[in-house]
């Protein structure tokens, strides 16, 4: 995910009891971590029902994809208060501090435009949705629920004009930009809306901003309608699969806030700690795990760098190279079930998320593999091991017993056929709060989980707003028929499957390099899927390539976003991040080279599994 | 004309679209483009329904599932279980029903171009099942789009597990579900026969669409161009009448090559469906199928029985 804009990452409370609003605030996020409880509970009610009286709530699936949509919205408008909204670069941080006004009204300015465009045609959607007249559950139409796309969006172009100024009259001047720009030609294709677009990214305005702007752009210039941007973003945010991410997130947000980091360690390095590396697969074990519940290794980066630096350093290891390893280790859990890259790839590429989840048990071990011996390498050695302490070991493990069972209650779910995937993250999600708040109480049930629900409603509601946005674009290239034209050209241009696959390789790491893994998912997966299959290239197969070559895409500038978090974590500048994680990026495209050519690792396990 | 369906690239129903196009395509004239969006690429059935609202696309063919969106007397050709017997019954009633039905639409918006079917729903498990009692201790698929089917199945006193189409076969591989009602052409296309080898040869109900466009998207037409389309469009619709009756024996043929087994209902099993299908009527009439709908194809049906004995 990429850097959020201007405020700390994580772990600042959301509203605080400050400001004039504060109050109004806390019911917003009262209301997100409601939304958020619901989406866990539903789904468990629904297995009780089934199960016991073979009844079930009336259209309980539909309304935990309506609560994707509510959560989605909310956590976008709360993200936009605290100025968290995902954007890439940061120019304006090195223009010098007595011009950053002009950067933020213009930033602001031009991101106000943009959301004031995709609220008035969310309205348009909402009206026509309203004639059709379509019930969700109970007698409520399913207009009431889709209503809060334009009232949000409303709402997140009131809070970029709050946020685009300190003073009166910086704001007066965004709010000048935003209505010069409404005023200009209508959005015709004309006015230079990428170049403004561009220019607006470059200062650090929202990456929603810029996908949605091109998409609005894109539709008017062929004279389509604009209510189906947020038709798309709707489309997306009700699929059946799409709860899964919110619900694993927050799994991984009790943990990550509750006591399991240093529970795990402790596992690890009383089972490990004797031998040479122990410390370094302590690291890379762990952190490719947290992220792969978070989905955000950017999370997992800060949420774990304090822990394991200490860790590395109690073994002499050295310091570059250990952030190198914290940084590319985050990146694995892209690969590892039941991360949400994996999930959402399923959804769009329309294959069973199951399938896709076994695929990549395999190659995500060859990955953590190579980092683990690139690790352990570059272990001092001269450090002398720790004697195996049984006793510790068995304490250690008593000690953190309901977090490792956690796989158990996941992965059983999934195989046991009881159960759909969105009823296992809602299991999941259950679990782990019950876990660290009844269990271990590490986390306080008044004041801590409400922070950590609102927190979580925050980082997904800005990573959903994204991906229906890329989702119109998206759309855009199938309505323009662009998606068909490029399969035709590459298979007229490609003969051999392995040049293909080669061209993919390159090609996926200049997306990795520029795009951030959600859009660049929800973009090229319906354009090289189609070409893919044309080559004999199984569309899991091609899943796990793709997001194997994502894992790269995290560690290479310019938007390399675990750079971005680690030169935040461990205080140290961008470049000398980035060539601290060197070595694993080359360890790591030997990996993806292995993943592309044996289709084996990817395709075994779900043969064997699902028959 | 922008055109959206759920039928594969290629297929028989594409082709009769892409013809059907042409044929308007050259009596409109001046600039007219025609474009066909194949595989749900611009979503499911009821994404199609939104899309047409909002004027993205200017028609589509869709199946009961999505046109009951736009109005919902259209259920009643699909989804009263073992209301028909044949496709002759099916038709004589969509005949009669016709002018109100297509009123109905235009009233809404959409001019009902013609009708096209794609054959009949059958049981496809993983254990061998021939009486309604073997059924019940098994976990049916039902469609997560349609809760209301899912009413149905409770009331029938079934196990309804309700998936989206991409979890089928999976779902049918770990165990989550262990019967799949589905038409054989789809089933042969989805390979459900690999995990679920097991048919039921019980007609349940047929699969019935209809290929329409938006009022908006005909009023612009010229009188040749609509001309032209209501005629291609009827000869399109023949064809995937036609097809429907053949292929659903195609289809469990291949199948049968592939390990496929057919299970017949004797007369003492049939009966016992007939009651149970029987015994849910009340529960759809009224709630999927308006009433008066309801009324009217019972009514008709008893007639054309009386008639034709
Ligand atoms: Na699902
Ligand atoms: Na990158």
């Amino acid at each position: 995910m990429p850097r959020p804009a201007d405020s700390p990452p994580i772990y600042d409370a959301p509203s605080e009891r400050a400001g004039p609003w504060w109050r109004v605030h806390r019911v917003e996020d009262t209301l997100l971590s409601l939304v958020l409880a619901a989406m866990v509970l539903l789904p468990v009610l629904e297995i009780a029902l089934r199960s016991t009286l073979s009844v079930g709530v009336a259209n309980a699936a539909a309304l935990v994809q309506h609560g994707v949509l509510l959560v989605g919205m909310l956590g976008a408008a709360v993200a936009a208060r605290e100025g968290r909204l995902l954007s890439i670069a940061g120019l304006g941080r090195w223009l010098p501090e007595r011009f950053r006004w002009v950067h933020r009204a213009a930033a602001g300015g031009l991101a106000m435009a943009v959301t004031g465009v995709l609220a008035s045609a969310a309205w348009d959607f909402v009206a026509v949705e309203r004639e059709g007249g379509n019930l969700l559950a109970y007698g409520v139409p399913v207009w009431w629920v889709e209503a809060v796309m334009p009232a949000g969006f409303a709402l997140i172009a009131l809070r970029l004009w709050i946020r685009s100024g300190e003073r009166l009259a910086d704001r007066a001047l965004s709010l000048a930009v935003a209505a010069g720009l409404l005023g200009m030609a209508p959005l015709s294709t004309a006015t230079p809306v990428v170049a403004l677009l561009a220019l607006a990214v470059l200062l650090g305005a929202p990456v929603f901003v810029v996908l949605g702007g091109v998409a609005l752009w894109l539709f008017a210039g062929d004279d389509l309608p604009l209510a189906a941007i947020p038709l798309n973003h709707y489309q997306l945010t009700v699929n059946p699969s799409l709860p899964a991410i919110p619900l694993f997130t927050l799994a991984g947000y009790f943990l990550a806030e509750g006591g399991a980091p240093a529970r795990l360690i402790r596992v690890f390095r009383a089972l490990f700690g004797r031998f040479r590396g122990g410390a370094a697969l302590v690291t890379v074990l762990l952190t490719a795990f947290f992220t792969s519940f978070t989905g955000a290794s950017g999370v997992t980066i800060l949420a774990l760098g304090g822990l394991l630096m200490p860790l590395l350093q109690g073994v002499r290891y050295p310091a570059r190279a250990g952030i190198g390893l914290i940084t590319s280790g985050c990146s694995l859990g892209v690969l590892i079930p039941p991360a949400l890259p994996l999930i959402l790839y399923a959804i769009i590429a329309r294959q069973p998320i199951e399938t896709m989840l076994l695929a990549a048990v395999v190659p995500a071990a060859v990955m953590t593999t190579m980092l683990v011996l690139l690790g352990i390498w570059r272990q001092p050695r001269d450090t002398a091991p720790t004697a195996f302490d049984a006793a510790e070991a068995l304490a250690a493990l008593k000690a953190a017993r309901w977090e490792l069972a956690i796989p158990l209650v996941t992965f059983g779910g999934l195989a046991s056929g009881l159960v759909t995937p969105t009823e296992t993250a809602a299991l999941t999600a259950l679990y782990a709060f019950i876990v660290e708040v009844l269990i271990y109480r590490d986390l306080s049930l008044t004041r801590d989980v409400p922070r950590v629900m609102a927190e979580c409603g925050l980082l997904v509601g800005g990573i959903i707003l994204i991906l229906g946005m890329a989702l119109g674009f998206t759309n855009y290239l199938i309505d323009a028929q662009i998606a068909d034209q490029v399969s035709e050209w590459v298979q007229a241009s490609i003969a051999s499957p392995w040049v293909f696959l080669l061209a993919l390789n390159g090609l996926l790491l200049l997306v990795g390099a520029f795009m951030d893994i959600y859009s660049a998912i929800i973009v090229v997966t319906p354009l090289i899927v189609p070409i893919g299959l044309a080559f004999g290239v199984h569309p899991v197969h091609l899943g796990v390539i793709f997001l194997a070559n994502m894992e790269l895409g995290f560690l290479t500038p310019p938007v390399g976003m675990n750079l971005f978090f680690a030169s935040y974590r461990f205080g140290k500048p961008i470049g000398e991040v980035a060539r601290a994680v060197l070595p694993a990026l080359a360890v790591l495209a030997v990996g993806v080279l292995l993943i592309t050519y044996i289709p084996a690792f990817s395709m075994w396990l779900p043969g064997v599994l699902l028959r | 004309l922008r055109l959206g369906t759920l039928a594969p690239k290629n297929s028989l129903y594409h082709r009769a679209l892409l013809e059907m196009g042409e044929a308007w395509r050259v009596a409109q004239g001046d600039g007219s483009k025609l474009i066909v969006f194949t595989d749900g690429a611009q979503g499911g059935e009821s994404d199609t329904v939104k899309r047409m609202r909002i004027g993205q696309l200017n028609g589509g063919l869709l199946s009961v599932v999505g046109l009951r969106e736009i109005d919902p007397s259209v259920s009643a050709l699909q989804t009263l279980p073992l209301m028909f017997r044949s496709w002759d019954e099916v038709d004589h009633v969509r005949e009669q029903l016709r002018p109100a039905m297509e009123q109905r639409f235009f009233d809404k918006g959409y001019v009902v171009l013609s009708w096209g079917d794609a054959g009949w729903v059958r049981f496809f498990s993983q254990q061998p099942a021939a009486a309604p009692e073997d059924f019940k201790s098994m976990k049916m698929f039902t469609w997560a789009g349609e809760p209301e089917q899912l009413e149905v199945m409770k009331a029938l006193g079934y196990q309804p597990v309700s998936l989206e189409t991409a979890d089928i076969l999976p779902a049918l591989q770990t165990g989550l579900i262990e019967v799949v009602p589905a038409t054989p052409y789809y089933a042969l296309a989805a390979q459900f026969n690999g995990p679920a080898p097991y048919m039921l040869e019980l007609n349940w109900a047929p699969i019935v669409g209809a290929l329409v466009v938006t009022r908006k998207a005909w009023e612009r037409m010229s009188p040749a161009g609509q001309a032209a389309l209501r005629e291609a469009a009827r000869v399109a619709g023949e064809k995937m009448r036609a097809q429907a009756r053949t292929e659903v024996d195609e289809a469990v043929a291949a199948m049968v090559k592939r390990g496929l087994k057919v299970t017949r209902p004797n007369a003492e099993q049939m009966a016992a469906w007939q009651a149970l299908a029987e015994s849910v009527y009340p529960q759809i009439r009224g709630r999927l199928v308006p009433a008066e709908t309801f009324d009217e194809v019972t009514r008709l049906l008893a007639e054309y029985r009386a008639r034709n004995q």
